[in-house]
């Protein structure tokens, strides 16, 4: 898994690439855990290039919009692919999440 | 062309958490040749990868030295999925997922299995371990039409 950092005229974007399990997923905790200390908002998350995420993912990303949301900050995904939608439908998490469907639209 | 041959695999790994990205290519492959669709393949791969994860995490107690064995077997139609490991067995009756509205890291990965597969279940096995059993069907109707 790779996981890059943008800065956004407003908020951070994390771009996620490759499979996200429990071997991965503290690598995107960590970055995320980065942009958090910043208390960045938006903090974007890129998952176009994400074919695969587990339980441990879910777990990772309800950290983070946990952690946003302690400092009043948003937290938004797009780019997800119809395996990592079915997970969130399957979770009950597309509800809790703010996604969007482009990028344009989640870094406004 | 003929349909594949029913193919049954056996394979012993260590309980690691680098080995996820093989488990899921596995039960990929395994879900392809049993002829699912797609999007059942990925339901297959997310339940494979949540019980061997599962092991690591709470039957070995995130020790990656362990081993757990896979032995699958994919008749047409069919996928199934033996996990053993060399951990103390625990009542099934205690294995459960957080409730779903109680949104907080951690506790899905059960209910994801249970979700996406026909049949979960855990069985007390030679070693003293647990053997997580996993199988799903396809529906008859895909079936007949092929």
């Amino acid at each position: 898994m790779n996981c890059t950092t943008e800065a956004l005229p407003k908020g951070m974007l994390l771009a996620v690439e490759g499979q996200v399990d429990m071997h991965t997923s503290p690598e995107l905790r960590g970055k995320l855990r980065e942009t958090l200390e910043r208390k960045s908002s938006p903090i974007v998350v890129d998952l176009t290039k994400v074919g695969f995420i587990d339980s441990s993912g879910l777990a990772t990303l309800i950290e983070a919009l946990q952690a946003v949301g302690k400092y009043g900050g948003r937290l938004r995904l797009f780019g997800l692919s119809p395996a990592v939608k079915n997970l969130f439908k399957l979770s009950n998490l597309i509800s809790i999440f703010d996604i969007r469907d482009t990028r344009e639209d989640a870094v406004r | 062309m003929s349909a594949p041959p029913d193919v049954t695999l056996e394979a012993h790994l260590p309980s690691h958490p680098r080995f996820l990205a093989f488990v899921r290519a596995l039960a990929g492959e395994g879900a392809a040749l049993a002829g699912f669709t797609d999007e059942d393949r990925d339901r297959i791969e997310l339940a494979v990868v949540e019980g061997f994860s599962n092991i690591i995490r709470h039957g070995y107690g995130g020790r990656t030295d362990q081993r757990i064995e896979i032995r699958m077997r994919v008749p047409q139609g069919t996928f199934r999925i033996e996990l053993d490991d060399w951990a103390t067995f625990v009542d099934p009756s205690r294995i459960a997922s957080r409730p779903l509205d109680d949104v907080r890291p951690g506790g899905l990965g059960v209910h994801l299995m249970r979700s996406t597969m026909d049949v979960v279940d855990y069985l007390k096995n030679r070693h003293g371990g647990t053997t997580l059993v996993m199988e799903k069907r396809r529906p008859p109707a895909d079936g007949a039409a092929r």
